[in-house]
């Protein structure tokens, strides 16, 4: 009995269906077999349902598949046992996109013709329009040092947005080595390939990062981190600020894009604003210090992309995001907005 | 970088090229490599940025296990031939190490993974130096041990360089990573004929470096390191986009372009050796390479590519003087007539 359940939500598993609706019906009566296979909003309240239909029963039957009926749970939530499949599916994912990054090469850079790449000025490069949009996004505060900030994404209204909210809050831990503390960040996992290679960015041809957000009046950090092969530029990272705007006044939208035309009507007093920022105006620094030797960031090989707030304003804070993207913008030509000294580093003027 | 300093530099980089070619004992060759490789180091850095430092220690790491293994094999050479003099290398295990380290050396397959990142990682002129200058050396010791290589070994890797060098260029649109594939690719082309005849490698070698060196002058004038910004030169010097043109074609081998003359003397030379198929394969191969030079060709020369108005004026401190240009470009378009005068390669 036990195994012929067990098989059941076997198949179950690997089909992926409400077949013990159908084959518990013999054995724990329609009702609890429907709620079975139906929607997952109280998965919760399933096994007490499930023992208080049981007890009902009352006989040597119904106490074996007391102890067996414990085990099914509404069909998607149970997690995947079948090893081997796992394996198989995963084997087969990464031969496929394989297959299609040769198919690709073919075609051009990035999958796409090469005129097409050459006369792209603008490129949405991370959207937020549902969960799996979410999962390419890191989110991390200082609990991995013992601090007490928290930091969340879900997705906004709609899912027409991402908002990641939390509380900030600059308690150092008492660990005697941590003098400061109090960030939370959001950071873009690096882009992979088949069998998980990694991959990066190419922006070569722009110069500005586009970002739609609204935030809270906070000053948020954009950092930058360029693809490396070698451990000692891990810690290296090109940021620059982004002052939100938050509070009930209205605001206009600065610019109008090329390709994008945004006209977004409110009623409500907050909106999206739009942040330009230009990609020479990035500043250099390692291991958290803005370094005194200032170098260009040069946009061939962009890993991630990441927003820290660390702002030493302790209490709640969001900010939503609409899309990141980048374009060219004709009127900056500026190359890199910082000089590099002999007084400050006098090792590159030798 | 200070001019004497840099002086210095480029005469150590020179020398240690020169001791390689001129000497007759192992060590010296070795020590040459070596004067070489520190002296590189740098010249590729000499515009700093933690890219270029990146590039730097890839290519120092590759070149130092290249002179590692090179010294294994001669010690291995001396232990079974007791003597340092250069001459055919007896001792197979010796002759195999040798080959793959000098193969690490000029970024033949397998090897091969370091040429594209250290290219695109340095500046143009140091990315020039690196393609054509730090070729000479290698090439040179390979060529003295020609009658020792082992020919399965050699063709393997010379007909994958060239199938990696096609591919591998296939959808790029950084300038200089073009050029790193373009190199793995003739260096294929190279080592393909070495066994059989190596005066054509000795040909294919002053051609290629001629054409690359017009190339990466013509890059350094319009100051262009991406696909994009190599079509805009249409409005700034229209006569740079015929040039591009002319050399781009040369390097993929058409006729009756110079760059013809090695890949038609190659594939009569490695006929005449009964050798059928692999010319057939490295023929088609090369396809590949003429594609994206075409490809290049097209955005840059053959079509007035759309800009913005601010795009037409490139502003520069001063006019790039380039060096040579002209017979450069004589040499890299023109010399397909002058086949018959191989003989003073030999």
């Amino acid at each position: 009995m036990a195994l012929v359940h067990k098989l059941l939500n076997g198949t179950c598993i690997l089909r992926k269906c409400p077949k013990p609706s159908v084959a518990l019906y013999p054995f724990l009566g329609t009702r609890f077999a429907d709620y079975c296979s139906s929607s997952l909003q109280k998965p919760a309240a399933v096994p007490g349902k499930a023992s208080s239909q049981r007890k009902t029963e009352g006989d040597l039957q119904g106490h074996h598949q007391r102890d067996v009926a414990l085990d099914i749970t509404c069909p998607e939530e149970k997690p995947e046992v079948s090893f081997d499949k796992a394996i198989k599916d995963e084997l087969k994912n990464h031969f496929w996109r394989l297959k299609d990054d040769i198919v690709n090469r073919w075609i051009g850079p990035e999958g796409r013709p090469l005129h097409e790449v050459l006369l792209e000025q603008a490129r949405v490069v991370w959207k937020f329009r549902g969960k799996e949009d979410l999962d390419k996004w890191i989110v991390t505060s200082d609990k991995t040092i013992g601090g007490r900030s928290e930091a969340f994404l879900k997705m906004g209204k709609n899912n027409q947005s991402a908002l990641l909210y939390g509380t900030l809050s600059s308690d150092t831990p008492q660990d005697g080595e941590s003098s400061r503390s109090g960030y939370c960040a959001m950071i873009s996992r690096i882009p992979r390939g088949p069998f998980e290679r990694k991959r990066s960015y190419d922006w070569s041809q722009f110069n500005t990062l586009y970002l739609r957000v609204r935030g809270d009046g906070r000053p948020w950090m954009v950092n930058i981190r360029e693809d490396t092969d070698i451990i000692q530029r891990k810690n290296q990272i090109y940021s620059y600020f982004m002052f939100t705007r938050g509070g009930p006044y209205w605001q206009d939208v600065k610019k109008k894009l090329y390709l994008y035309v945004f006209v977004r009507v409110y009623l409500k007093y907050k909106f999206l604003k739009v942040k330009l920022i230009p990609f020479s105006k990035f500043f250099f620094s390692n291991q958290g210090r803005i370094r005194d030797a200032q170098y260009q960031l040069l946009l061939d090989k962009i890993s991630s992309i990441g927003f820290t707030l660390a702002d030493k304003v302790d209490g709640p804070f969001f900010l939503e995001i609409d899309f990141i993207g980048v374009f060219t913008d004709p009127a900056h030509t500026e190359e890199f907005a910082y000089e590099n000294s002999p007084e400050l580093n006098p090792r590159l003027f030798k | 970088m200070n001019p004497l300093i840099l002086t210095i530099i480029l005469m150590t980089v020179f020398l240690g090229t020169m001791i390689v070619m001129a000497s007759s004992h192992w060590l010296m060759i070795w020590i040459g490599f070596e004067m070489n490789l520190l002296a590189i180091i740098p010249i590729l850095m000499k515009k700093y940025n933690p890219r270029a430092m990146e590039a730097s220690t890839k290519y120092f790491l590759t070149q130092a296990t290249a002179s590692m293994l090179l010294m294994m094999a001669i010690i291995i050479n001396l232990m079974h031939s007791g003597q340092w003099t250069i001459t055919k290398v007896f001792n197979p295990t010796a002759s195999i190490i040798m080959t793959l380290a000098l193969a690490m050396k000029l970024g033949l397959t397998p090897f091969h993974f370091w040429v594209p990142e250290v290219t695109q990682g340095i500046s143009l002129t140091s990315g020039l130096i690196l393609l054509t200058w730090q070729k000479l050396a290698p090439m040179s010791i390979l060529y003295q041990i020609s009658p020792s290589i082992n020919l399965n070994i050699l063709l393997t890797m010379a007909v994958l360089s060239i199938l990696v060098g096609g591919w591998g260029g296939l959808n790029q649109t950084q300038l200089r990573k073009i050029m790193a594939y373009s190199s793995i690719a003739h260096m294929g082309w190279m080592t393909a004929i070495l066994v059989y005849n190596p005066t054509l490698t000795m040909l294919n070698m002053l051609i290629y470096i001629m054409m690359t060196l017009t190339m990466f002058m013509l890059f350094i004038h319009s100051s262009s390191t991406t696909t994009l910004s190599l079509s805009h030169t249409w409005n700034k010097a229209p006569l740079i986009t015929t040039l591009i043109l002319i050399t781009l074609l040369s390097m993929g081998g058409l006729p009756p372009l110079s760059g013809f003359m090695p890949k038609w003397m190659i594939i009569q030379e490695l006929t005449k050796n009964s050798s059928i198929i692999l010319p057939t394969l490295m023929a088609i191969m090369a396809l590949l390479n003429l594609y994206f030079y075409t490809r290049l060709t097209y955005s840059t020369s053959l079509t007035m590519f759309p800009s913005t108005n601010n795009m037409k004026m490139k502003w520069q401190f001063e006019t790039k003087q380039i060096t040579l240009l002209p017979p450069l470009i004589i040499a890299s378009s023109l010399l397909l007539p002058l086949t018959p005068m191989l003989s003073i390669l030999d």
